[in-house]
């Protein structure tokens, strides 16, 4: 299963209309969050929030809609979430926090649910993980080089930035620019090299703009905690669906993608494997799918 | 004829320690000398010539069951010997921790005496209610302190951060629903120490009692000069004791002290009960003064304000003195710190006070009640265990029969 275990697919997007302007696609992350804020599902959230510097984010503990919505948005940079969820338990006083994270992230807090050494009574206090669906993560400098170098634009200027149909797209007030993902290559983080999971299979619920069209998000929803939300979301009228059948280019698309990036990685892991080098991940022939996530 | 009685090592307690009873025919107590087992920590050798944010990192260390205290003993010496003045929430935050503490190690304590007090039909209610008041008490330490053991906050010159306004909130409702749970949980403790039917008199010394504080500790009012320490051969009578026992004696104008809860009330009190059943009840009734401290300092605690103070971390090399009234009794610790690092390091910690007082507070009575004596002081070694073997003076090693580092 490449796409991981879901309970549910669906093409989704928030109905509020502030949401839908400043949102990357669908904005379900946001709309989830302002929701499960609203009805006290989580008393705060883990967001990447903006700073003083353009495109760098840097984790914030949100614990209004309007402080989410200032989040909105996707940033092709790290934000470090996980480390700001301490804080967000012990001096913020948070007993239900929700936290967005990409599949790295989700992986790294599963895993300290499941161990939580030097995380005391932390693990317990995370209600909502939602995940966004990753193919690579650029460090700054690298987005800034390649932005301003290849687009040839100031990175200031840039209002918005989008990846999507074989390209990255750079918005800016007057012009829309693009380079193709393949020369983007090279300028990722090292991990994103061995990273088995492209749709965060281990998230409550986990999106992206992939498989719909603009405006729209795929959603997987995969555990108990994330249908609760969901559901109650999508029955408050916050959010609205549509079936994934009835919607271009649909999972198949997902599917070639997520089988993709596992290909890939599976191939750098067991050559990384061969040289002796140290690698999270168990080769292909440790393991009886190939392209399962571990 | 004398007999001796020995309980090696002493049950329900913190670390290993021995007691030995001389008894008459009739099973009475005349000699009684109580000593640490434990192996040495040496945590101030290690501190030495570190750098001055280490000491409260490494001290807290010491020992899992109070790290509280030896954290802010550790960075309230090293604040004085670099003479930083801390903001007032930082204070306010630190004493938040160090009452949250206080009922948290208490309530351990009343566990590891259950079995002594508590008949078997409430011993579920009894173990009930020490676990719901260490819950919420954990939750103020590990919300202010950043963690509910090893708190990571506590730093030299104020705390890391403020809490947020939603945690004082928080934290200020659970504690005051916590206060009658708290009060019925003191009534029972006390009222279960009475019905045991302790002997009269049970534990009763003449030891003078010492404190520096009603509940967080003051510099001010621990005098140095008053202070000397002794090894363990001036102090007991017995060469084999005095030879396994590993911690120093430490003497307060010349004599044994007593220090802990009930040293307190008596010294900053009215409370004038003596022996094992007033310490049992000036612990229970610690508790209520620690809660109302807690919930004073939360509705008051400005959540906005500064809790860091500019400090200038190369030092003078002055004797800086953190007192901290620790669960157990008054914790000191002493630094210097020049050039950026520190230059001495001294912990004299509560148990260590009491060690002298404990094997006299058990003679007079029959041996069997020797444990009850000793577990009234709700003794902790870890931290007690003292290297005791270089001479400060001319660097000589003194005595190298216990652990050699």
């Amino acid at each position: 299963m490449v796409l991981g275990t879901y309970k549910e697919v669906v093409a989704a997007r928030s109905t509020d209309k502030q949401i839908q302007k400043i949102a990357q696609d669908g904005g379900i992350v946001s709309g989830l969050f302002c929701y499960a804020l609203d009805e006290g599902l989580i008393d705060g959230a883990v967001v990447a929030g903006p700073t003083d510097v353009m495109w760098k984010p840097e984790p914030m503990v949100a614990m209004s809609s309007d402080e989410i919505l200032a989040a909105a948005g996707t940033k092709y940079t790290f934000s470090p979430n996980v480390w700001m969820l301490k804080q967000a338990v012990r001096q913020y006083g948070l007993e239900k926090v929700g936290t967005v994270a990409i599949p790295c992230q989700s992986m790294g807090i599963r895993k300290m649910q499941s161990y939580p050494f030097g995380v005391r009574f932390l693990a317990d206090k995370i209600a909502l993980t939602l995940g966004i669906f990753c193919m690579e993560n650029f460090p700054y400098e690298s987005l800034r080089t390649f932005i301003s170098e290849k687009a040839g634009v100031d990175f200031d200027l840039v209002e918005k930035m989008d990846i999507g149909k074989g390209k990255f797209w750079i918005e800016t007030a007057d012009q829309t620019l693009t380079i193709p993902l393949k020369e983007t290559h090279g300028y990722e983080q090292n991990g994103c090299k061995v990273c088995l999971d492209y749709v965060c299979e281990l998230a409550d619920v986990s999106t992206g703009s992939v498989g719909t069209p603009d405006g729209w998000s795929t959603v997987f929803v995969r555990t108990d905690a994330g249908e609760t939300v969901f559901k109650q979301a999508v029955e408050a009228g916050l959010i609205e669906t549509k079936s994934m059948d009835d919607v271009k280019p649909g999972l198949g698309l997902l599917e070639k993608l997520a089988t993709d990036k596992k290909t890939k990685a599976m191939k750098v892991i067991d050559e990384r494997k061969a040289m002796g080098l140290p690698v999270p991940y168990k080769g292909s022939s440790e393991k009886e799918d190939p392209l399962a996530n571990i | 004829m004398s007999e001796r009685v020995v309980i090696s090592p002493t049950s329900r307690q913190e670390g290993h320690a021995e007691l030995v009873m001389e008894v008459d025919d009739e099973g009475i107590v005349t000699k009684g000398r109580y000593f640490s087992i434990t192996p040495v920590r040496g945590l101030e050798k290690m501190l030495t010539g570190k750098a001055p944010e280490s000491a409260p990192v490494y001290a807290q260390r010491i020992c899992g069951v109070c790290p509280i205290p030896h954290t802010l003993a550790s960075a309230e010496a090293m604040d004085d010997s670099l003479g930083i003045e801390i903001p007032k929430a930082a204070r306010q935050l630190r004493e938040l921790t160090l009452a949250a503490h206080h009922i948290n190690s208490h309530a351990i304590h009343q566990f590891l005496i259950a079995p002594d007090v508590v008949p078997d039909d409430l011993m579920v209610t009894a173990i009930n209610s020490v676990s719901e008041i260490r819950k919420t008490v954990q939750m103020v330490v590990d919300i202010v302190a950043g963690e509910g053991i090893h708190p990571s906050d506590i730093r030299i010159g104020g705390m890391a951060s403020n809490i947020s306004e939603v945690a004082r909130k928080r934290l200020y409702a659970r504690c005051k629903q916590l206060k009658p749970k708290l009060d019925a949980h003191v009534e029972l403790i006390i009222g279960l120490v009475a019905d045991k039917g302790f002997p009269e008199g049970l534990g009763v010394t003449n030891a003078p009692t010492l404190a520096t504080d009603i509940l967080y500790g003051n510099r001010e009012n621990f005098d140095l000069d008053r202070f000397t320490e002794i090894m363990p051969e001036s102090w007991f009578d017995d060469p084999e004791i005095a030879k396994r026992a590993c911690s120093t004696v430490p003497l307060y104008d010349g004599r044994n002290v007593e220090v802990g809860p009930r040293a307190r009330l008596a010294t900053y009190g009215d409370f004038k009960e003596r022996g094992v059943v007033a310490q049992h009840v000036a612990r229970a009734l610690e508790m209520k003064t620690a809660l109302s401290k807690i919930i004073d300092t939360l509705a008051e605690l400005d959540t906005s304000a500064p809790v860091m103070a500019d400090f200038d971390i190369r030092g003078t090399n002055k004797l800086g003195v953190g007192a901290i009234e620790g669960p157990r009794g008054m914790d000191v610790h002493m630094a210097q710190v020049a050039n950026g690092k520190t230059q001495f390091y001294s912990c004299l910690v509560p148990t260590t006070w009491n060690i002298p007082t404990m094997g006299i507070a058990t003679e007079g009575f029959h041996h069997e009640f020797g444990p009850h004596v000793i577990r009234a002081y709700d003794p902790c070694l870890s931290c007690a265990t003292h290297m005791i073997v270089i001479d400060d003076e001319d660097r000589s090693i003194l005595k190298d029969e216990m652990v050699r580092i």
